[in-house]
C-alpha cells in the first residue's frame, strides 16, 4: 500500500519557513478552526480558509510533485465529486433557492441543493487542507518525537510507534501473500459485501496472528536493549518549541478570528 | 574500564554522572554461572531445559548445541532476565549473570552485561537510520549524547557499516541488517554477546558477511560470545568451547571442541545434535575403514586429513549414484517469461522446461526473483499468454480448480495458507472443492493424515501444531487435490536441519511416486543431496541450469550469483591424495553411506 | 535502580501497535472508500465508519487488560499519521474518541467483565456520538427525512456490526492459540 513512503525520512523543505516550525505548532494551530468549521454552513468561510491553507503551503514549503498533485488535482476533484453527490442527496424542499439547474423529467437538481452540497464539500476540503499545513511539512518521526518532548506522551509509547512504522509495509506485504495463498486454496469465494466481509475476516486471523508474534519478538529485542530502563532516556534529536512557534500559533489564531468576524457565518 | 580499540579511539564503559555504575564481576570471575537451571513455560508441564549447567568466562567463545526443543533458545532468554521478567516462564536452579541472580535483577540492569542478537533481523529494528538504531540501546541507558555517539561510531565501524550510518536499515541486505544487530549489541557495552541462530534467515553471502563481522569481534578479544547455531560449518573455527544439552535439556557435555566434538561425535550424532558436514562425512568414511583421527570438523581439516590418507584396502568406492531416469515428458514449459512488479522489472527472458518426475532446485541470492518465478509457474502472478504452460494449461488463465489439480503451491510460511479450524478440515477443504462425495473425502483425508504423521492431530487447530507439523500439513493440503507438480517456496526456512531432512525425505518419497518437484531454497548442501537439477537465478535471469553436480562445478558462476558451494564440495574438490573421492559433493556418494 | 513495573509492558505495547496497524490496513482500505461513499451514498457512511472500532475491540478481546483499547487506537493513529500525515488531527481525534469510549466502558466495570454485552454497550455509545458528529460535519440535516433516519440507524448499527466482527476475529485468534500476554 504505502511502500513508497518512508515515514522516518526527514522532510526536505529546502529551508522554507514551515519546515522550521515545530510540528505540534503546525498541527495544533488550525485545530480550533477545524472544529469551528464543522458548524459553519456558508460557502465563503470554507473558501477563505482553503485560501489560507493553500497560501501557507505554497509560500512556506517546497512544492514537491506529490504536493502539487494533492493540492492541484486530488483535493479539487474531491470537492467537485463530493459537492455534486451531496447536492443530489439534498432534500429539494429543504433549500430556499429552488430554481432548477438541471431537470430530468419530474426530478430536478436545484441551485439551492448545489449550493448546499458544495458548502459541505468545501467545508470538508478546508478541514483537510488545514491539516495539510503541518502534514505535508513534517516527518512521522518528528511528530512522534515532538509529542514525546512537549505533550507528555510517554516515550515508551512514542518509541513503540516508531518501531511500528515498520509494521505497515511488512503487514501490507503479508496481507498480499495471505490473499494469494487463500486464493490458491480456493477460500472465500462469492460476491457481495457479506462474502467480502467473510473473506476479509479470513485474512485477518492469520495476519493478526503473524503480526502479534512479530510484535512480541520486537518487544523482546527492545527489552534486551534496556528499553524503558529509566523514566527518561537520552534524546539526541531535539524538536524544540521556540518563540517563533508561539508567534506562528498566535498569528494563525488572530487571522482566523478576523476571518470569522469579517464573514460572520453564524447569525446568532 | 574496557577498551574498544576501534580506529584508535578509546571508549570507556558505562559511566556517567547520573546512572549507577553496573556491578561488574571481579576480574576473571564468570560472566554467566548456571547451575542446574530449569525453565518452565507457563503453559507447559515439563521444564525445558530441565537442568542446564554452564559457565562463561570473559573472552570465551562458547557454542551451545542440543537437539531441537532442548531449550537452547529458552536458556539464552533467561541470561539477561527476559525470562522471567518479560516472558511468562519461571526459572529454578541457580542462574547468575555477572554475579547477579537474574530473578532479582531487572532486564535493564542485566542488559549492561549481556547483549543479544536474535534470529530475525527485521524484528530487531526500531528507528529510521543505522546510527539511531545503534544509539537506541545506549540512549535507553541514559548515557550522555557524546558517549552515545562515541559508542555508536565504534560499533558501526567494527561491523563495517559506518559509511552507511544515515541509511534506513531497510536498505541493507539481510546479512547487513544482521551485522547491524551485532553492532547494536556491541554498543550496549556488555562483555557478553549472545547470538541465537543469527544466520538462519540469510542467503550464503549474507551468512559469510555475518561471520566475517563476528570473527572481527572475537579477534578483538574483549567480548565473550555464546553462540547457538545449527549451521556449524560456518562457526567451527571461532569456537573455544562447546556445551551440549541433551533432549530434555540437561548439560550432557561441556569442554573444548576437541573433547566434545572430536571425542563424542558418535554420541552427539545419535542424540540428534547436528554436526559439521565435514564431521558427518568423516564419520561415514570411518565406517568405510578410513582412520581420520582426530575427527575433522571443518572442510579444510577434512581435506587435509584425506590428502594424507589412502583408499583403505578391500573397500571399493561406490560410483556416484546415478540419478533416477527422468522422462522426456515436459510438464512445465516457460518461454520468454518477463515479469514486472510495481513497475520494476523482476524477471527477464526466462526459458525453462521441467520434465515429469524431476526434482529441481531454484537457487539464488535474496531478491534474485526465485519466489516470483515459482509463483508465475503456479499461476499466482499474472503472466502474458503463452509464457507459461503446464502441459498445455495456462495456469494463470485457467480455472483455479484446474490449476490446483495440476500444480500444488506451498508458501514459505505455512500459516499464511491455512483457512480452516482443524487439521482434518484443512485437508478436506481441497477435496470438497472438487465436489467429491463425503465418503471419498473422508477416506482420502485419512490417508493423507496417516502418510504425513498427523493422525493424532486431526482435530487440532492448524496454528497449534509445531513448526515441522505445520510444514507437513501445508504440503499435505497442496497434494490432496492430486497435483502432479509440487512447488515449494523455502520449505526449510526457519526449521532446524532435523525437520528439514524429514521434509526432504518425504519429498523424495513423493518424487519416487512420480511427482515433479520444484523447490526454492538457500540450503546448498540440501540441494546437492536431493535435487537432480539446479537452476541458478541472478538478478532475474537464469545464469545456470543443469544437473546439480555440473552447476555446482561452476564455482565462479555461483559466487557471482551470491551463492557458495556446499561444504562437502569445498572439502573434496580436486583431492589429489584420494582421486576416487575427488569432486564428490553428496554424503550419499561417499563410501560408508547407507542411504 | 528502582524496579518500576510500567503500566503496560513493552510486549503489550507492541502487541497493541501490531493490532492497530493490522486492523489499520483494513481501515485504510475503508478510508479510501470514504470519499466515494460520501459522494454516492452518504447515508451508508456510518456503516463504513464503524470499521474503526476494530482495533480496540480486538485488543480488548485478545489481551483483556486495562488501557489496551486506548493504547491500540493511539498507536494506530500515530502510525497512520506517519504515512498519511495530512490527516494526523483526524486520526488522532478518531482514536481518542473511539478508544476513549471503549476504555471508559471497560473502566466502568472496573476491567472485571469482558463479556460481549460490554463491548456492545461501547459500540452503541460510539454509534450515537459518531452519528451526531457526522450529522453536523456533513450537514445531513439537509437530507430528506427518510434518509436522515436511515442514516442514523445505520450509523448506530455500523459500530455494533463491526464490534460483532471484531469479537469473532478475537475469538478465532484465541482458538488459534495466539498468546494472551499477562501484562
Ligand atoms: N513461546 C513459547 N510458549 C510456550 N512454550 C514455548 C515457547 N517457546 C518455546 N517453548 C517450548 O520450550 C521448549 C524449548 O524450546 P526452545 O525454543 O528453547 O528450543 P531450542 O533448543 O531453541 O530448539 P530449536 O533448536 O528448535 O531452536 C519447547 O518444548 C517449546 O515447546
Ligand atoms: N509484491 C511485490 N511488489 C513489488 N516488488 C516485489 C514484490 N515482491 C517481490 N518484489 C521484488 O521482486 C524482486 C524479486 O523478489 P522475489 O521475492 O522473487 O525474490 P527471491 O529470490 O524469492 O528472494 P528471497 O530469497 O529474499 O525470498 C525483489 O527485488 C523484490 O523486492
Ligand atoms: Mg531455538
Ligand atoms: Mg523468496
Amino acid at each position: 500500500m504505502s511502500t513508497t513512503v518512508d515515514p522516518y525520512a526527514a522532510v526536505d523543505q529546502g529551508g522554507r519557513f514551515l519546515s522550521r516550525i515545530n510540528p505540534l505548532a503546525k498541527l495544533l494551530a488550525p485545530i480550533p478552526v477545524m472544529i469551528a468549521l464543522v458548524f459553519v454552513r456558508d460557502l465563503g468561510t470554507p473558501l477563505a480558509f482553503l485560501a489560507v491553507a493553500y497560501l501557507l503551503l505554497l509560500l512556506g514549503s517546497r512544492i514537491a510533485t506529490r504536493t502539487l498533485i494533492l493540492l492541484g488535482v486530488a483535493l479539487p476533484l474531491a470537492v467537485v465529486i463530493l459537492g455534486l453527490g451531496m447536492a443530489f442527496w439534498t432534500d429539494p424542499t429543504a433549500v430556499t433557492d429552488r430554481t432548477p439547474a438541471l431537470s430530468l423529467g419530474a426530478w430536478s437538481l436545484t441551485w439551492g441543493a448545489i449550493g448546499a452540497g458544495f458548502a459541505t464539500s468545501l467545508r470538508l476540503a478546508a478541514i483537510v487542507a488545514l491539516a495539510f499545513i503541518g502534514g505535508l511539512t513534517t516527518s512521522g518521526s518528528d511528530l512522534v518525537r515532538a509529542s514525546v518532548q512537549h505533550l507528555r506522551v510517554p516515550y515508551r509509547v512514542g518509541y513503540t510507534a516508531l518501531a511500528a512504522f515498520r509494521f505497515v509495509p511488512r503487514f501490507g506485504y503479508e496481507l498480499d501473500i495471505i490473499r494469494q495463498a487463500h486464493r490458491v486454496r480456493g477460500a472465500g469465494g462469492g460476491r457481495g459485501p457479506i462474502a467480502a466481509v467473510r473473506r476479509w475476516s479470513g485474512y485477518l486471523v492469520p495476519l493478526l496472528a503473524g503480526a502479534i508474534r512479530h510484535a512480541e519478538r520486537v518487544a523482546l529485542a527492545m527489552d534486551a536493549r534496556a528499553f524503558g530502563a529509566f523514566p527518561e532516556r537520552t534524546e539526541r534529536h531535539l524538536v524544540p518549541w521556540r518563540a517563533h512557534d508561539t508567534v506562528f500559533v498566535l498569528l494563525f489564531w488572530i487571522v482566523s478570528v478576523v476571518i470569522f468576524v469579517l464573514l460572520h457565518p453564524w447569525t446568532l | 574500564m574496557r577498551r574498544l580499540p576501534a580506529d584508535g579511539k578509546i571508549v570507556t564503559s558505562a559511566d556517567s554522572g547520573f546512572i549507577r555504575e553496573p556491578l561488574t564481576a571481579a576480574d576473571g570471575a564468570a560472566l554467566v554461572e548456571a547451575v542446574d537451571v530449569a525453565i518452565t513455560w507457563d503453559a507447559a508441564g515439563a521444564p525445558t531445559p530441565a537442568g542446564a549447567s554452564l559457565t562463561i568466562r570473559p573472552g570465551e567463545v562458547v557454542l551451545l548445541l542440543g537437539p531441537s526443543g532442548s531449550g537452547k533458545s529458552t536458556l539464552t532468554l533467561a541470561l539477561n532476565g527476559l525470562i522471567p521478567h518479560s516472558i511468562p516462564a519461571s526459572v529454578s536452579g541457580s542462574l547468575r549473570t555477572a554475579g547477579h541472580d537474574v530473578r532479582a535483577s531487572t532486564v535493564a540492569d542485566l542488559a549492561r552485561h549481556v547483549a543479544m542478537v536474535f534470529q530475525d533481523p527485521d524484528s530487531q529494528l526500531v528507528t529510521g537510520t543505522l546510527l539511531d538504531e545503534v544509539a537506541f540501546g545506549p540512549e535507553n541507558l541514559c548515557l550522555p549524547a557524546e558517549e552515545v555517539l562515541r559508542r555508536a561510531e565504534a560499533a558501526l565501524r567494527r561491523v563495517g557499516l559506518w559509511e552507511r550510518r544515515t541509511d534506513n536499515p531497510d536498505r541493507l541486505s539481510g546479512g547487513g541488517r544482521q551485522r547491524l544487530a551485532i553492532a547494536c549489541a556491541l554498543a550496549m557495552g556488555s562483555p557478553l554477546l549472545v547470538l541465537d541462530e543469527p544466520t538462519a534467515n540469510l542467503d550464503p553471502a549474507g551468512i559469510e558477511d555475518v561471520y566475517a563481522a563476528l570473527r572481527d569481534v572475537v579477534a578483538a578479544g574483549d567480548r565473550a560470545v555464546l553462540l547457538v547455531e545449527h549451521n556449524l560449518d560456518a562457526a567451527m573455527d571461532l569456537i573455544d568451547r562447546v556445551v551440549v544439552l541433551d533432549r530434555d535439556g540437561h548439560t550432557a557435555y561441556d569442554g573444548s571442541v576437541d573433547e566434545v566434538i572430536r571425542g563424542h561425535a558418535d554420541d552427539l550424532h545419535r542424540m540428534g545434535v547436528w554436526l559439521p558436514v565435514a564431521s558427518l562425512a568423516a564419520l561415514q568414511l570411518r565406517g568405510a575403514g578410513h582412520a581420520l583421527t582426530p575427527l575433522p570438523v571443518t572442510p579444510d581439516e577434512l581435506r587435509h586429513a584425506l590428502e594424507s590418507e589412502q583408499d583403505p584396502p578391500g573397500t571399493s568406492v561406490p560410483s556416484p549414484t546415478p540419478r533416477s531416469e527422468v522422462g522426456q515428458d515436459p510438464v512445465v514449459t516457460v518461454r520468454g517469461l518477463a515479469l514486472t512488479r510495481r513497475g520494476a522489472p523482476i524477471l527477464h527472458d526466462i526459458d525453462l522446461t521441467v520434465h515429469r518426475g524431476e526434482f529441481v532446485a531454484l537457487v539464488g541470492a535474496n531478491g534474485a526473483g526465485k519466489t516470483s518465478l515459482l509463483q508465475a509457474i503456479a499461476g499466482i502472478l499474472p503472466t502474458r499468454k503463452g509464457m507459461v504452460s503446464l502441459g498445455g494449461l495456462d495456469p494463470f488463465r485457467a480455472d483455479a480448480r484446474a490449476t490446483t489439480a495440476r500444480i500444488g503451491f506451498v508458501f514459505q510460511n505455512p500459516e499464511h495458507q491455512f483457512i480452516a479450524q482443524s487439521v482434518r478440515e484443512e485437508l478436506a477443504h481441497g477435496l470438497r472443492r472438487q465436489k467429491l462425495p463425503d465418503a471419498q473425502v473422508r477416506a482420502r483425508t485419512d490417508e493423507i493424515l496417516e502418510r504425513f504423521g498427523l493422525r493424532d492431530k486431526a482435530d487440532v487447530h492448524p496454528f497449534l501444531l509445531s513448526g515441522g507439523q505445520k510444514r507437513r500439513l501445508s504440503v499435505g493440503t497442496a497434494l490432496v487435490a492430486g497435483s502432479e507438480i509440487l512447488a515449494l517456496d523455502e520449505p526449510t526456512f526457519g526449521q532446524d536441519r532435523a525437520r528439514a531432512e524429514e521434509l526432504l525425505s518425504l519429498l523424495r518419497d513423493l518424487e519416487a511416486d512420480g511427482t515433479t518437484i520444484i523447490v526454492v531454497t538457500h540450503d546448498m548442501q540440501l540441494v546437492t543431496d536431493y535435487a537432480h537439477r539446479t537452476v541458478v537465478l541472478d538478478d532475474g535471469r537464469i545464469v545456470a541450469d543443469g544437473p546439480t553436480d555440473e552447476v555446482f562445478g561452476r564455482v565462479d558462476v555461483l559466487r557471482r550469483a551470491g551463492l557458495r558451494p556446499p561444504p562437502l564440495q569445498r572439502a573434496l574438490a580436486d583431492l589429489d591424495g584420494l582421486p576416487s573421492l575427488s569432486g564428490r559433493a553428496r554424503l550419499a556418494d561417499l563410501p560408508g553411506g547407507q542411504r | 535502580m528502582v524496579t518500576r513495573r510500567p503500566l503496560l509492558s513493552t510486549r503489550v505495547l507492541l502487541v497493541c501497535a501490531a493490532i492497530g496497524v493490522a486492523t489499520g490496513i483494513v481501515g485504510g482500505i475503508a478510508g479510501l472508500l470514504t470519499t466515494a461513499i460520501l459522494a454516492v451514498v452518504p447515508i451508508l457512511y456510518g456503516v463504513l465508519l464503524g470499521v474503526h472500532v476494530l482495533p480496540g475491540i480486538i485488543a480488548q478481546e485478545v489481551l483483556q487488560l486495562p488501557f489496551v483499547a486506548l493504547a491500540t487506537h493511539v498507536l494506530a493513529a500515530l502510525v497512520s499519521s506517519a504515512f498519511a500525515i495530512g490527516f494526523a488531527p483526524q486520526f488522532l481525534g478518531t482514536a481518542l474518541l473511539f478508544g476513549g469510549i471503549q476504555e471508559l466502558v471497560a473502566a466502568i466495570v472496573r476491567y472485571r467483565s469482558w463479556a460481549p454485552w460490554r463491548f456492545f454497550v461501547s459500540a452503541i455509545v460510539i454509534g450515537i456520538v459518531v452519528a451526531v458528529a457526522v450529522f453536523f460535519a456533513a450537514n445531513l440535516a439537509k437530507l430528506a427525512p427518510w434518509a436522515q433516519i436511515v442514516y442514523l440507524v445505520l450509523a448506530v448499527l455500523g459500530p455494533v456490526l463491526w464490534t460483532a466482527i471484531g469479537l469473532g476475529i478475537g475469538r478465532s485468534l484465541r482458538r488459534a492459540g495466539v498468546a494472551r500476554p499477562r501484562r
